[in-house]
């Protein structure tokens, strides 16, 4: 099951070789927390890193993203649009966080396509990391099916031990692109039957490490909240709601946003921007003439949890919510996504 | 014709003031499509005749209550900046010095004068505190009508041109109605929340790109509430889950003049 | 059906660049509404649905979601009723003939005017609601030999805020249509019927449930009235027609503002079946 081996010191040179071509993308420590940042030398990327703080959206669907630059030309205007399409490569994705990649990688090419997410996702490598045992207590991705990930990378890291405790990457292609890329590197090596081993002790140890946190199964949640539109539980829930959206901007599969122009001084040019929304702020659903089709908080926690666990995976057949925890750990009211779906297990 | 602009001072530090200046190369832009016809930190000429003018600090004197009707009847476009002249600020301290448990009741007293007014206005003014007469402190929305509010102690710059160009252009100019967290988590920080810090981001109203948050220090409200709801969950929370006196903690809140008793659950 | 080909999107270009178009002609309706003629500046025509919308685009004030008023059987120019409600439809107010505005579109969905061919048509507008029915009101006039009988039932709140008066006009005394009208509220000068726009369906004859289509577009309260007095007439709910008002931001179903439960109302709308509508419990709110 692997097709290569390479060592620590060796998949650092690897991924600086590869930074010649590519702008490198992957988790740095600040303080006690990991962040997905740029690094100039892949010696800096925290492999064995928990999580990171906010999720690969945040390179690949940036909080503010410059759309087009639009200027008034002679009592006409023109429009370019601006699209980052710098290779990349991220490395260092956890399996929930590549579902959330798959996720994003639906939306924004169904129906329409969105140039600016497809064109730079397309000039993206994607490195996935697998993970032994949960990054942090609260998560819940085993029982949202998400803590394992066959495809969604272009490489996957298998964090393996040879026989004398040291350690190394076991490595598994996802695409042509990860295969043509370390195939005649000289710095892998062929897997031997005892990587094979380890490789597959490693799996057995992974599945029993992730405790399970839901009290259903994920598959019976949409039918759980069809018949909890009207309970009372999201009044009782959204009373403590800040609604300040901190949930929705941590999700690594929110991918509303919201779009706003920003005049240079000249008054005649300027760009189109969109930023991150949630569904969570108040005004979110507020029409011309304000009118707010979701004024109350409860409104907008029932919709966010309904769209986690029923309607995003309804409308592209992939999950919605990956169990990572950060809507959890970013709630100041701590309002937990997993601690709903359980209450709403109740009715089971 | 480009408009004239003024910029005025009450009962502050004038750092607010001073932030138009530190905007630099910006600035130069600005001075392109318009007029400064009065301005003390930046020029010794005065006039009159003016489109917008803003003003930082609050009404603390009873000199600033008339300056403030003087500015008003000479401005079009009245514009407060500052957490002063928009929340009362900093100058509502002394509200609490004056032995009132709330700020309107430490209002009435510094107003009526009792023996702690008279012991905190020496310590202030020394000697001859008398000379110096002083009023409750109060954001001059409370003495004239304001059109627009740029909080923030100091101002946020980047705002400021934002409504320079919003009244340049004819489009109407409001404040972001979200929280600091939705900016501090576009910036990407860390929540400080995670390290056991209560800070007011969830409570108050964004546009200063969370700055504070994103350098470690906690939010404290500078920019006033971002809505009643959301001090309603803050009662709620800090109660019910981190066991925290409001009162207490919503103290800190008080530096601003932000914190509005009426207005808790 | 030459007139309802869609022109062929560049796939490969972004979603969110407004084309350059030219108000040809405004006029002032009501206090708050008015109306723009448009015409694209490229040799390209809208080539839009009855029921679609377009999104207005006015640099440094943003864009705002307009539905389209006119009917693409007169497809050299399109017409947009435009609200004085906001930052952008405040400003479009003040622009005049000759000035340039972006336009992205046409986007979602409108009415399926292939399905109503050779069936009785009932549509019911009230107050703006008008504006997105327009588009299917002249598509039906400029096409009638392809409809059966056509009653047009329109309701505002007082004869200052009745939109289209040349059309009223024209519509009262075209024998080829069975117009209606109510105003909540008369005024002296007022000499129509008064009442809500609900008591003209009473007036109606009776309708034959296989072979009548009712569209009806006005506010939430309105719709849930009308459509009462709809099914209670037996018409099925795969033939009551309404278009719902949301805030479409993207236009292209991905930023989430106009969302109805889990229905994107710019890609799936703004037109729907009342059948479509089970389940969707905000979509009238």
């Amino acid at each position: 099951m692997l097709d290569l081996m390479v060592t620590p010191a060796d998949f650092v040179a690897l991924v600086n070789e590869l930074g010649r071509k590519r702008r490198i993308i992957g988790p740095v420590a600040r303080g006690d927390r990991y962040f997905y940042e740029e690094v100039g030398d892949a010696a800096r990327l925290e492999l064995g890193f928990s999580y990171a703080v906010y999720g690969p959206k945040s390179f690949l669907f940036p909080a503010v993203e410059t759309l087009f630059r639009f200027e008034a030309d002679n009592g006409s205007f023109t429009a370019e649009p601006v699209y980052d399409d710098r290779p990349a490569a991220f490395v260092g994705v956890h399996p929930c966080d590549l579902h959330a990649i798959r996720l994003l990688d639906r939306v924004f090419a169904q129906d329409r396509r969105d140039e600016h997410y497809l064109r730079r996702r397309g000039a993206t490598m994607i490195i996935g990391i697998d993970c032994a045992r949960p990054c942090n207590e609260g998560v819940f991705c085993a029982d949202m099916k998400c803590h394992q990930a066959d495809e969604g990378f272009d490489v996957m890291l298998l964090p393996l031990s040879d026989g004398d405790g040291n350690r190394r990457w076991g490595l598994k292609f996802g695409s042509a692109a990860g295969r043509e890329w370390l195939t005649y590197s000289r710095r892998c090596t062929a897997p031997t039957a005892a990587d094979e081993r380890a490789a597959e002790t490693f799996l057995r140890a992974k599945a029993a490490a992730f405790p399970r946190a839901l009290t259903t199964r994920v598959e019976r949640l949409p039918e759980l909240l069809e018949r909890s539109y009207d309970s009372l539980l999201w009044e009782a829930t959204a009373r403590r709601c800040y609604s300040c959206g901190s949930c929705n901007l941590t999700c690594p599969t929110c991918y509303c946003f919201d779009m706003s122009d920003s005049l240079d001084l000249s008054l005649t040019s300027g760009v189109r921007q969109r930023l991150w929304d949630g569904c969570q702020l108040p005004g979110f659903a507020l029409v011309a003439g304000n009118h707010n089709f979701r004024p109350r908080a409860a409104q907008r926690l029932r919709h966010r949890i309904f769209r986690k666990a029923k309607w995003i995976r309804e409308r592209t057949g992939v999950a919605g919510c990956v169990g990572c925890g950060r809507c959890d750990r970013a709630c100041t009211a701590k309002i937990s996504a997993v601690e709903i779906y359980n209450q709403l297990a109740e009715l089971d | 014709m480009k408009p004239k602009i003024a910029i005025f001072s009450l009962t502050s530090c004038e750092g607010c003031s001073l932030a138009i200046l530190e905007l630099e190369d910006q600035l130069l832009d600005l001075l392109g499509a318009v007029e400064i016809v009065n301005f003390r930190e930046g020029m010794t000429e005065r006039a009159w005749d003016i489109d917008v003018g803003f003003v930082d600090g609050a009404v603390s004197t009873p000199q600033d209550d008339e300056e403030v009707r003087h500015f008003r009847a000479h401005c079009k476009t009245l514009v407060a900046i500052g957490s002063c002249a928009c929340l009362g600020g900093i100058n509502t301290l002394k509200h609490y010095q004056s032995g009132g448990a709330t700020r309107d009741e430490g209002a009435a007293h510094a107003a009526g004068g009792n023996g702690r007014v008279a012991e905190y206005r020496r310590y202030v003014y020394g000697e001859n505190a008398e000379w110096f007469a002083t009023t409750p402190a109060r954001p001059i929305s409370a003495v004239v009508a304001v059109d627009y509010q740029l909080p923030g102690c100091p101002m946020v710059k980047e705002e400021f041109v934002e409504l320079v160009k919003c009244l340049l252009i004819g489009k109407p100019f409001r404040l972001p109605e979200t929280a600091v967290c939705v900016e501090c988590k576009r910036r990407g920080s860390r929540c400080l929340y995670e390290m056991g810090i209560i800070c007011f981001g969830p409570i108050t109203r964004a546009g200063c790109n969370a700055i504070c948050p994103a350098y470690g220090s906690k939010c404290e409200g500078c920019r006033g509430l971002v809505s009643p709801d959301a001090i309603a969950a803050a009662g709620i929370n800090l109660r019910e889950q981190y066991r925290v006196d409001l009162n207490e903690a919503l103290a800190d809140l008080r530096l601003y003049g932000a914190y509005q008793e009426a207005l808790l659950p | 059906m030459a007139v309802l080909t869609v022109p062929k999107l560049d796939l490969a270009a972004s979603a969110y660049i407004p084309t350059p178009a030219r108000i040809v002609r405004t006029e002032q309706l009501t206090e708050m509404e008015k109306l723009f003629e448009i015409e694209l500046n490229d040799p390209r025509r809208l080539g839009h649905e009855p029921g679609q919308f377009v999104q207005v685009s006015l640099f440094g004030f943003g864009e705002a979601p307009i539905s389209i008023c006119s009917s693409p059987t007169r497809p050299d120019t399109f017409e947009l009723c435009v609200r004085r409600v906001g930052t952008v439809t405040g400003r479009l107010h003040a622009l005049n003939e000759g000035d340039v505005i972006g336009i992205r579109g046409p986007l979602g969905r409108g009415f399926d005017v292939n399905e109503m061919h050779g069936r009785d048509i009932v549509i019911v507008a009230g107050g703006l609601g008008l504006a997105p029915v327009r588009s299917l009101i002249q598509y039906i006039v400029d096409e009638r030999g392809r409809f059966g009988q056509f009653h047009l039932l329109y309701g505002c709140r007082q004869p200052s805020e009745i939109l289209f008066r040349d059309d009223v006009a024209a519509w009262r005394n075209d024998r080829r249509l069975h117009f209606l009208q109510t105003v909540d509220k008369a005024d002296e000068q007022w000499r129509g019927r008064v009442g809500v726009v609900t008591t003209l369906i009473k007036e109606l004859p009776e309708l034959d449930p296989q072979q009548t289509v009712v569209v009806i577009v006005g506010p939430p309260v309105m719709f849930k009235f009308v459509v009462l007095e709809v099914l209670a007439r037996r018409i099925p709910q795969r033939s009551i027609y309404c278009s719902l008002e949301r805030r479409m931001k993207c236009g292209i179903g991905k930023c989430g503002h106009c969302q109805a439960n889990q229905v994107y109302v710019c890609l799936e709308g703004p037109v729907f079946k009342y059948g479509q509508l089970k389940g969707l419990r905000e979509a009238l709110d």
